[in-house]
């Protein structure tokens, strides 16, 4: 070794010894050194590819125990691009919603043209809103602060970047092993707490994607109600941009 | 399109929508395990869905209106019970580029007067789609342009909507036209142009307009620092050209606003002039639409419109065409002749009898989705003024979407006004109706 022919023993000693610690300290205290953003990032990229497509069905629980159910399809490109198309129930077939950052559409084929909606409205009734069904990154609506941090948890505080996003403030427990969310506290401005979103079920998808394939809410506004997602065949996919207009709206099921 | 079927195939519609209404069961799930199989939705070449309804109506005649009058004076009534049926039918054939849509409605209704029925080709076109930023399509398909919500003064080559109804489907037009897309990144998101090629021939989207012309229209679309903008155009001589303008934008996430402005040149129009003599008239029009939509934090909606229509008639010019129809009334009464009301009835079908003939009105919606906690369930109300003779419509409704693929809606209506006010001389006072739909 080079340092061999240069350093006397003493010094050899301790060049090691420095090599050693900072080997361990890059292998062992890399989540450590994150900050909230950079987890929310991870969280970002752990939960879904960058553009991809997937199917997702939305369940609505009603106290007495009966059931509503959608089925979706969703395409999404970049960090606030998203679509996502009604294949059931057949009174909902075909409708469309668009998000492109803060704004949202949504296209009802009797109608025949988008209409503007809002992010605290909701398409399905039910807990999910329409924030919740085009959810796009995280890290594009949210700046993330780490409160706490334990053996196995990272929780964060995330404050909405503006005052569009559908939730002012959200509190996310972080899986430090999967850096996948375990919970999110979800807030209003006046610091009620609207909902809770349980994030279940780890599950490969292939492609490297191991993410909860079920993801559960509740929500004191809503007492004994319930609203469920699962996720399925999340695909990396290549979009155009155009697919995210208005225009392609009421031709989304070409995409399939 | 109208089908030249016989009575029995509309007769056999109206029977099948409704087996599939009363023969399926309300079909809620019963509670248990969650599970999702996605291969039941991959994607195939045939699609096809739609839905049966069956609607049931209860008509107050307001025997005093100049409406009342001109349709009842030979076969006096004061109410009018309906029972209607409707199927309609969606399909989509997919290969390769292109796909194939259509839409098909059939409607048969019985009420105290007598049966009528209907079967329609609402769509039928043929759409290319090489690239995501170019499609082609062929045929008959509906355009619905403008970002109102009751009406749409930039829907040039739009059928007009019903306000009470607005997210009904129509009956489309046959024609030609060419969508292309292009994204950006920057204050600038997207630009679309639309341009539609519109024949008018005998036999061919005859009730657009003057027959044996080619009409053009295009739409300009773009995203732009997040606001939707439309220019829109028409030429051609089937009516006369007209230039428009649209946008919408949210203000917070709960608040949106929209407004269209367009300027119709050369319309040729008949009225009543001061001597009450049919008169014709070339002008230039504006008509202009504002409208909001607020989400408040309890899910209650309201949508406001006004809307100014330059090409209507005027306060004055609608009490002339009332007055004519009371004079028809008093010519039969006192000498057993009808002239005036066949004028009167001419006159009506010249534009006079048309919905919301009016200069400016003003358009209210409220609904309140699962109040006390009863999820599904959107009661809302709906109102209509004429801002010039202060006459207005309220329909009150429940809607119940609870049951997979059924909806239930439960509207009232009622019409009100002072004499010779628009509202006040339709010909209904006031009307109940009772809607069921299944969807397949």
């Amino acid at each position: 070794m080079i340092y061999g022919k240069v350093l006397s023993k003493p010094s050899k000693v301790f060049f090691n010894f420095l090599v050693q610690m900072t080997l361990i300290m890059l292998l062992v205290i890399p989540a450590a050194a994150l900050d909230g953003n950079e987890i929310l990032l991870q969280v970002d990229r752990n939960l879904q590819p960058e553009s991809y497509e997937m199917y997702r069905k939305l369940i609505n629980i009603e106290p007495a125990g009966s059931k509503k159910e959608y089925v979706l399809y969703t395409v999404k490109k970049g960090q606030d691009k998203m679509v996502a198309l009604f294949l059931s129930p057949a009174s909902e077939k075909g409708r469309a919603t668009l998000r492109l950052g803060d704004n949202m559409w949504l296209y009802i084929p009797s109608v025949g043209k988008p209409l503007r909606i809002t992010s605290l409205q909701s398409v399905v009734g039910g807990v999910f809103n329409n924030s919740d069904i085009l959810r796009i990154d995280y890290s594009a609506e949210y700046n993330a602060a780490m409160i706490e941090e334990t053996a196995d948890k990272f929780i964060l505080d995330c404050k909405a970047k503006t005052a569009t996003v559908a939730y002012d403030r959200l509190t996310m427990v972080v899986d430090k092993e999967t850096m996948v969310p375990l919970t999110i506290e979800c807030y209003a401005a006046s610091g009620m707490l609207i909902k809770t979103l349980y994030y279940k079920e780890l599950k490969d998808f292939g492609d490297g994607l191991r993410r909860p394939s079920v993801l559960e809410t509740d929500s004191p506004l809503y007492k004994g109600y319930k609203s469920v997602m699962l996720y399925a065949k999340i695909n990396k996919k290549d979009l155009a941009d155009e697919v995210f207009t208005l225009n392609y709206l009421p031709r989304v099921d070409e995409l399939r | 399109m109208r089908i030249n079927g016989g009575r029995i195939v509309r007769g056999a519609l109206f029977f099948c929508a409704s087996l599939i209404l009363f023969f399926l069961p309300f079909n809620t799930m019963a509670a248990g395990e969650y599970s999702f199989d996605v291969e039941e939705f991959e994607s195939k070449s045939f699609e096809w869905g739609g839905y049966a309804e069956i609607k049931f109506e209860h008509i107050d005649l307001n025997t005093d209106s100049a409406f009342y009058r001109l349709n009842f004076h030979q076969d006096p009534r004061s109410t009018i019970d309906r029972y209607t049926g409707a199927l309609q039918l969606e399909y989509s054939y997919k290969k390769g580029i292109g796909a194939f849509n259509g839409v098909l409605r059939a409607e048969a209704g019985q009420d105290d007067i007598g049966w009528s029925d209907s079967a329609d080709v609402y769509e039928a076109n043929l759409s290319l789609k090489p690239t995501p930023f170019v499609t082609a399509d062929i045929g008959k398909k509906v355009f619905k342009w403008g970002k109102g919500y009751a009406w749409n003064p930039v829907g040039f080559i739009d059928r007009p909507k019903d306000p009470n109804n607005p997210e009904e489907a129509l009956e489309g037009y046959f024609g030609a036209g060419v969508d292309l897309i292009k994204s950006f990144s920057g204050s600038l998101q997207t630009v679309a142009l639309t341009t539609v090629v519109l024949p008018v021939w005998q036999g061919v989207n005859e009730d657009f307009g003057e027959v044996n012309n080619i009409n053009l229209a295009a739409k300009l679309y773009m995203l732009y620092r997040d606001t939707d903008i439309d220019f829109v155009i028409f030429s051609g001589g089937s009516r006369s050209t007209r230039y428009g303008v649209d946008f919408s934008t949210n203000l917070a996430s709960n608040f949106e606003i929209h407004g269209e402005f367009a300027y119709l040149t050369d319309l040729k129009q008949n009225y009543l002039s001061e001597t009450g003599a049919l008169t014709k008239r070339e002008c230039s029009a504006k008509r202009y639409l504002l409208g909001l939509r607020y989400l408040t934090e309890s899910d209650l909606t309201t949508i406001i419109e006004f809307y100014h229509n330059g090409a209507g008639f005027s306060e004055s010019e609608l009490e002339r065409f009332y007055q004519l129809v009371a004079d028809a009334d008093t010519q039969l009464l006192n000498t057993g002749i009808d002239t005036l009301f066949q004028t009167a009835k001419n006159i009506s079908n010249m534009g006079y009898g048309s919905p919301q003939v009016g200069r400016n009105y003003l358009y209210f919606k409220i609904n309140q989705k699962d109040p006390f906690d009863i999820l599904y369930f959107t009661p809302g109300l709906i109102a209509i003024l004429n801002l010039d003779d202060q006459s207005y419509s309220v329909s009150p409704e429940m809607l119940y979407t609870g049951f997979t693929n059924w909806e239930l809606r439960l509207r009232f209506t009622f019409l009100n006004g002072d004499n010779f006010t628009e509202f006040e001389e339709k010909l209904n006072e006031n009307k109940l109706e009772f809607r069921v739909r299944y969807y397949f």
